[in-house]
């Protein structure tokens, strides 16, 4: 097997079985529905048009290219949609390395050319992004090939494994789509989505968020820029981003849905499942800076007759964030509340505790309590929960310590 | 590109304020009257009078035509320029743009601490203590993010340029004849002269500087301007255009009632020179004013310049960029950043160093790349692939490749002429 780089095979003289020089390389394709990997043609500048050299008719894939076969073989380039065009798609081109978690330039394909049964099987391996690359395109038609050869052996290779590649696909009509070769970039952990996210252009973004799950997109377009986040909404259709909106906090959504224009964020709510739609708009109608509107109404509350088991239950039964079940909610007959419980008792005790003894005052305030005030209870209780209470004493929503750490940063 | 946003956004989130009214075009016409700016202007009007005030009107259409490319060619591909050009002309030509815009962006860093140490020199200070403290500090401020906060009094301090047009009413000019050369045709004999030509092409190098193209696009990217929001921004572009052309004028009308009409021909080794003569001519306070503001100007222009550099070269070639990013996890950004910036002060240091003429050099050679990068930028607002519905129109082609054929003209022969 021997290394080529793809920007020596670009411009290289194709002989055919004939030995005379037909053409010279355009492009270098790849078609991922046939195998993600393989080349399956090169595309020859001939005399007469551009014409498909099929990599099982490669005879010797170096400085000059043999075919196994004549030039007439070769039947007529014809763009099609399907196929990765590794200069216009790869070359110089940002892609999504999914184990370095960022977003690089690529400065040159690798591929790997082995002879199987008399032919060249050339295969992408991987993509240079460091300077090794960088030099050779630079150099390329100046320095003679074999000098440069020797020359970059000496720089470390700096590569990204193709199946570590995400990449940002442009069809001919200039729509950007993400093509997920290895599903890579869904594994990864939204808030590394959200980085990656950050260093894409609008439509790239869009293209990352039209194609992963609507979970992990939920939660990636948390972790971003409130003004990020609105243009990505906007440029989404309504159907896919009231598909992501409903998976994100119902907080963090209505914060979202009221920095919309109304016609687009009513469209978006009208599309979202109706139960998530009851949660977010009530909290779009409170006021942004106080209590109401920082609350999530998800939060675990269980009667104050129970015992711990009943309220393990209940843990068990939540679908909410993780920072909401830090404490758990007593309520009374007529659905007060009347204390909480931390879940680090619930946690070391027996199943059969009767809740109320292990029941501590629960810190509540009203819808209407501004930020400033809400961040002083924080403060003065060390809390990790707040209750948000209505007029009857009755549970609203709560407030996580992470909600306030947020709003804090954002106070300016 | 998304370092620069991601910088730019971290200072702008804090001028949300002012930027709700102002927008990157009004904010790049701002930093465009920099020292180099002021420099250039200020020696046309002493050398050759009223004579170069024809060029302003073709200059300001010129420079609105380029900018509007800049900022739609962001807003409709939400690249950068670098970005654009790398994607679309392959890394050779990326390379050598990026060399080149490295070595004129070194050349303006110099401009812009010759204005930190005229301005300063004017107070009495000697530049060997202030160019280095202020290297420092403009380093300091803008790899520790606190640029954020210093930028709005950057913008405030702007308003300083109003000085200019005060010193050019104070300076008692002949109107009528500033005007009528305003609109005059030029005289012919002009392409044969030199020092002429140097100017003229110093101006345009000046006015339309091939790194505030890559400034303002990447502004627009930053502040998330999309093609459907673009309208209110063109306007917001071609504004800032005017104000520069109008605080343009002023400076030279001031130095031409001035200077050249007292037979000082040269403002000499140190563009203090210029306020200076000013002073027994405008008054004590006009005078003050111009040091004040010719201080802001380049200080703010010093602040953006080398950090705008290293992003859009950083982007261009694929390297790690970024100020979250830790210095060893993007060494060639963050070298490249210091080196512009030390050596650039550094050259200052230099005992008797001709000040303005070191400038005013930098802004000919402006002049002189700039055509290439305008190139680039016909090229890709020409694209439909990347453009669609929003590519250039005819009128604007045919400006846009005028200012190209003629600053290229005007180089060969300015070359052809030197002696």
């Amino acid at each position: 097997m021997s290394l080529v780089a793809l920007s020596e095979l670009l411009g290289a003289t194709v002989r055919d079985a004939s030995g005379t020089v037909r053409g010279r390389v355009r492009e270098v394709a790849v078609a991922p529905q046939e195998h993600p990997t393989a080349v399956a043609f090169l595309i020859v500048k001939t005399p007469d048009g551009e014409r498909m050299l099929p990599s099982s008719s490669l005879k010797s894939c170096g400085l000059t290219i043999r075919a196994t076969d004549e030039v007439g073989g070769w039947d007529k380039y014809t763009p099609s949609d399907g196929l990765l065009l590794l200069k216009r798609d790869l070359l110089d081109q940002q892609i999504i390395d999914v184990h370095g978690r960022k977003v690089v330039r690529v400065n040159d394909v690798e591929l790997d050319a082995t002879p199987v049964n008399g032919h060249i099987n050339l295969s992408v391996i991987a993509v240079d992004v460091g300077a090794r690359g960088a030099i050779r395109r630079l150099t390329q038609g100046v320095v003679p090939a074999f000098t440069m050869r020797t020359l970059l052996e000496r720089i470390p290779p700096r590569v990204i494994p193709w199946a570590y590649v995400d990449l940002l696909e442009t069809d001919p009509a200039r729509r950007v789509k993400l093509k997920i070769v290895y599903e890579g970039l869904s594994k990864l952990h939204p808030a590394d989505i959200a980085d990656i996210v950050e260093d894409l252009a609008p439509a790239e973004r869009e293209a990352v968020f039209e194609t992963i799950d609507e979970g992990v997109a939920a939660e990636a377009l948390e972790e971003l820029d409130p003004k990020v986040q609105v243009s990505i909404v906007e440029s989404l259709d309504s159907d896919r981003a009231a598909d992501i909106v409903q998976e994100m906090d119902p907080d963090a959504a209505a914060d979202l849905l009221e920095k919309l224009a109304e016609d687009r964020s009513g469209q978006i709510l009208s599309e979202m499942q109706p139960e998530e739609r009851n949660e977010v708009s009530q909290l779009l109608e409170f006021g942004k800076r106080t209590a109401a509107g920082r609350m999530t109404t998800e939060y675990v509350s269980v009667p104050d007759g129970g015992t711990v088991d009943d309220a393990i239950e209940a843990l068990r039964q939540f679908e909410g964030s993780r920072e909401a079940v830090a404490t758990v909610y007593l309520y009374s007959i007529s659905y007060k509340i009347t204390g909480a419980v931390p879940l680090v008792k619930i946690a070391i005790s027996p199943p059969s505790t009767p809740l109320l003894d292990l029941r501590e005052e629960a810190i509540t305030c009203l819808p209407d309590t501004p930020d400033d005030e809400v961040a002083g209870l924080f403060d003065k209780y060390n809390l990790v929960t707040l209750g948000v209470v209505d007029q009857d004493q009755r549970l609203a929503g709560i407030i996580t310590a992470d909600d306030v750490i947020t709003m804090l940063r954002h106070a300016d | 590109m998304a370092g620069l946003r991601s910088f730019l956004k971290s200072w702008k989130a804090r001028v949300v304020l002012v930027l709700a009214v102002i927008g990157p075009g009004f904010i790049t016409a701002n930093v465009d009257n920099d020292a180099g700016g002021i420099f250039t202007y200020s020696q046309a009007g002493a050398q050759f009078g009223y004579t170069l005030l024809w060029t302003m009107i073709p200059i300001t259409i010129a420079l609105i035509v380029v900018q509007e490319m800049s900022a739609r060619l962001g807003a409709v591909t939400g690249k950068g320029l670098s970005d654009l050009i790398r994607e679309e002309f392959g890394f050779r030509v990326t390379f050598f743009l990026m060399l080149t815009l490295v070595v004129i962006n070194f050349g303006n860093v110099v401009g812009e601490f010759a204005g930190v140490a005229s301005s300063l020199g004017l107070f009495g200070w000697s530049k060997y203590y202030v160019v280095p403290v202020c290297a420092f500090l403009v380093w300091i401020l803008v790899v520790r993010g606190t640029y954020a906060s210093i930028e709005k009094i950057f913008l405030t301090a702007s308003a300083f340029y109003v000085c200019y047009i005060v010193a050019g009413v104070l300076a008692h000019p002949d109107w009528k004849a500033a005007a009528f050369a305003t609109v005059t045709r030029p005289e012919a004999a002009g392409i044969r002269n030199y020092g002429y030509l140097y100017t003229v092409i110093g101006l345009v190098g000046t006015t339309i500087a091939p790194w505030m193209q890559f400034y303002l696009q990447a502004s627009i990217v930053e502040k998330g301007i999309t093609a459907k929001q673009y309208r209110a921004s063109r306007w917001d572009v071609i504004i800032g255009c005017i104000f520069t052309d109008v605080v343009a004028w002023f400076i030279i009308v001031a130095c031409a009632a001035t200077l050249y009409a007292t037979g000082r021909h040269d403002i000499g080794r140190d563009g203090a020179d210029a306020a200076l003569a000013l002073r027994p001519l405008v008054g004590e306070y006009a005078y003050l004013l111009f040091a004040g503001g010719l201080f802001n100007a380049s200080i703010f222009a010093a602040s953006i310049l080398p950090i705008s550099t290293a992003y859009a070269v950083c982007e261009g070639l694929g390297f790690e960029s970024g100020l979250d990013k830790k210095f060893h996890e993007a060494p060639v950004f963050y070298w490249l950043y210091t080196v512009l910036i030390v050596v650039g002060a550094g050259v200052l240091l230099v005992p008797r160093l001709p000040l303005v003429y070191v400038t005013v050099l930098s802004q000919v050679v402006n002049g002189i790349v700039l055509p290439f990068v305008l190139i680039f930028m016909l090229l890709l607002t020409n694209d439909r692939e990347l453009m669609g519905e929003h590519t250039n129109s005819r009128l604007f082609n045919i400006i846009a490749w005028t200012t190209v054929v003629v600053v290229i003209s005007m180089t060969v022969l300015m070359l052809f002429f030197h002696k």
